[in-house]
């Protein structure tokens, strides 16, 4: 285990041999969930033309799916922290995978759409939660001074999604849409054996603990607290109309150092949505951390938080959109499924190589890191603008390069621009 | 009772040496066509051009006028259709082909995938053209067998969802439903058909390699357990 993570492990004297050896095995499984997780949403696509055509419904009708299916990723992150802080990650993270592998099994029954919107949406979107609340948390708490690098080679795994486009394209042109559905949930069900690698930290954790802040893309998000003592981060995103997330308690608290303010962050991923994001939310020094509130509103008195959380709330109300529509006018305009299933590979590669190019180019420093962000953002609604002229997949597909490029460079800027 | 008879002209510019140029012309309903090939005018002063027109093979007479020859044809029935070439021979040689079709009928390129006990449902439009009629027949072998569906209402049910569009349901899939189904729209001047491929595969096809995932995931899992099993034990005893 690296110098790091021994510093943590000290007063774990009594931790089994090999145990730093595990925290590669959560960024392992945080990886998959990515891989996984992202890879369903994006190829949500692909299914949408399928159930159209198959299951009938209008275009707004299906889209409820994935719009349903995306957002309880985020919304249901309080839930799950409760949950996560009654039963533990590795529990958390099981019913994850059994509630999405269960809920792909299950839209194979399905002959209507609001069915779907259960099956499909609601299971799927809690699982999802689950298990990325889960494994973000557990990547916090178990990387220490590493923290960065595992956070990028877990997210990593949005870049691999692009495989599972054409993949689906295949699954569905041989057995159909059910037969796929049923495959996927097999897939998922892998999650299982990798959530198993979640083992509970035995010892104490660090008295100088982590703050883990997600985000989509940026390497250093996180603060290590050994190394820089007290810090007390501001940020914390908030919807501005609902609850926070719950602070991850129980057995993280005890050894804190009275005289440190510790923050702990459950973790959400800040990628979409109009809700769940990370907070942060000081504790109280060790006697009273049982008495902290569930929900807690401070930050929203901020203005400056909550006019970035608005910016942040709009621009996501649009960053999925056309991943999931991509695919349908493709159709319309005559460009063969498969073809259509290149687009959404070709933006996913994209988007991950833009979003490392962008976090590096941002790190220079050349100018102020929301000139960017503006930048993008501006740059990506023009895009969006212009995109009824790309009628042809050549034009479709520069428009949806374009559109990977600007939405992968915002994306990576939000943390840092944040904090 | 005396058919109405639509008119439609159609002119051809000939003046690409060697290269042959072909237009298609959907007809739907008798009507009075006249087909002409107009010779470019920087070929003007060619002399001594014959022209041939032909339908398929066979030589037809036609009406000259200057640097434009055309022929009349009043079309009523489906022998009339077919391929209408004009051939203008003199020091170089152009040609030009009129195809008359009857309209074209859209089914699905990409099979229909569906499971046995499903019901399966195919859509065939027609394009602008309504038809008299549509007939399903299912392809066995080489043979087209027409589907009936007041004899097997419960297994077929054909419905004409509007002018140019039609549907046929299968209910109770069986793997004996697999194959190509043509959709046949009857016009005035004959016969279209439009196909689609029907997959019906067993439960059992995807089963397997789910089967296959579900299994390699049970034994990752007791792999996991084991080991940790083993680890606690040596940890007691450690």
């Amino acid at each position: 285990s690296s110098a790091g993570e021994r510093t943590e492990e000290e007063p774990e004297a009594g931790k089994r041999p090999g145990a730093g050896g595990w925290a590669w095995g959560v960024v392992f499984h945080f990886f998959l969930v990515n891989v996984l997780v992202m890879g369903m949403l994006k190829t949500f696509g692909i299914f949408f033309v399928a159930f159209q055509e198959d299951v009938g419904g209008s275009s707004e009708q299906v889209s409820w799916i994935g719009s349903i299916m995306s957002s309880l990723r985020f919304l249901g992150a309080p839930l799950v922290a409760v949950v996560c802080r009654r039963l533990g990650e590795r529990p958390t993270s099981i019913l994850g995978a059994a509630l999405v592998g269960g809920g792909c099994l299950l839209s194979t029954q399905a002959t209507t759409v609001p069915f779907l919107c259960v099956s499909m949406g609601l299971l799927l979107g809690m699982g999802f939660a689950c298990l990325y609340q889960a494994a973000a948390v557990m990547t916090a708490k178990r990387c220490g001074t590493r923290l960065a690098f595992s956070n990028a080679v877990a997210r990593s795994g949005m870049g691999l999604t692009f495989l599972m486009a054409p993949f689906t394209q295949l699954l569905i042109d041989f057995y159909g849409w059910q037969g796929t559905l049923l495959i996927f949930g097999g897939i998922m069900l892998n999650l299982v054996p990798s959530s198993m690698l979640l083992r509970p930290a035995r010892a104490r954790p660090p008295r100088g603990f982590l703050t883990a802040k997600e985000d989509s893309g940026t390497l250093g998000g996180c603060l290590d607290e050994s190394t820089r003592g007290e810090t007390q981060l501001p940020s914390a995103q908030d919807p501005p109309s609902t609850e926070r997330l719950a602070s991850h308690g129980g057995d993280v608290s005890d050894p804190v150092n009275p005289l440190e303010r510790v923050e702990k962050c459950p973790v959400a991923s800040p990628e979409i949505a109009t809700e769940g994001k990370r907070s942060c939310k000081p504790l109280p020094p060790s006697g009273k951390e049982n008495s902290q509130p569930l929900l807690d509103f401070s930050p929203l008195k901020d203005p400056v938080f909550c006019i970035f959380t608005w910016s942040f709330l709009f621009s996501h109300l649009a960053y999925f959109v056309p991943t999931f529509h991509l695919v349908a006018r493709a159709r319309t305009l005559g460009i063969s499924s498969m073809d259509a299933s290149y687009l959404i590979s070709v933006a996913g590669i994209t988007e991950t190589v833009s979003q490392l190019l962008s976090g590096w180019v941002a790190d220079q420093n050349w100018t102020k890191k929301y000139h960017y962000h503006m930048a993008y953002l501006v740059l990506g609604g023009v895009t969006n603008l212009l995109c009824p002229l790309a009628t042809t997949f050549p034009l479709l597909m520069t428009y949806a390069v374009a559109f990977a490029v600007f939405c992968g460079g915002f994306m990576a800027l939000v943390l840092p621009v944040l904090v | 009772k005396k058919s109405t008879f639509h008119k439609k002209f159609l002119k051809i510019l000939l003046g690409i040496s060697g290269a042959s140029i072909a237009k298609n012309i959907t007809l739907d309903r008798a009507t009075a066509v006249v087909l002409s090939c107009r010779l470019d005018n920087k070929y003007s002063n060619l002399k001594s051009l014959q022209v041939t027109w032909k339908k398929g093979n066979e030589t037809i007479g036609h009406n000259t006028t200057e640097n434009s020859w055309s022929i009349q044809l009043r079309i009523s029935d489906n022998s009339q259709l077919g391929s209408y070439s004009c051939t203008l021979k003199g020091e170089e040689e152009f040609s030009a082909v009129f195809h008359l079709q009857v309209p074209k009928i859209e089914g699905r390129e990409k099979p229909i995938v569906t499971y046995g006990g499903d019901t399966a449902v195919m859509i065939c439009k027609s394009l602008g053209y309504t038809p008299i009629a549509w007939t399903w027949y299912m392809t066995n072998g080489s043979k087209q067998i027409a589907i009936n569906d007041t004899l097997l209402p419960d297994k077929y049910v054909i419905t004409r969802i509007s002018a140019n569009v039609t549907r046929l349901k299968i209910l109770k899939l069986t793997k004996e439903d697999d194959g190509v189904y043509c959709c046949e729209a009857a016009f005035e001047l004959g016969k279209s058909q439009g196909k689609t491929t029907l997959k019906v595969l067993s439960l059992m096809a995807p089963l397997r390699p789910f089967l296959a995932v579900v299994a390699e995931v049970v034994i990752l899992v007791t792999i996991i357990f084991i080991y940790e099993r083993y680890s606690k034990k040596k940890e007691k005893y450690a």
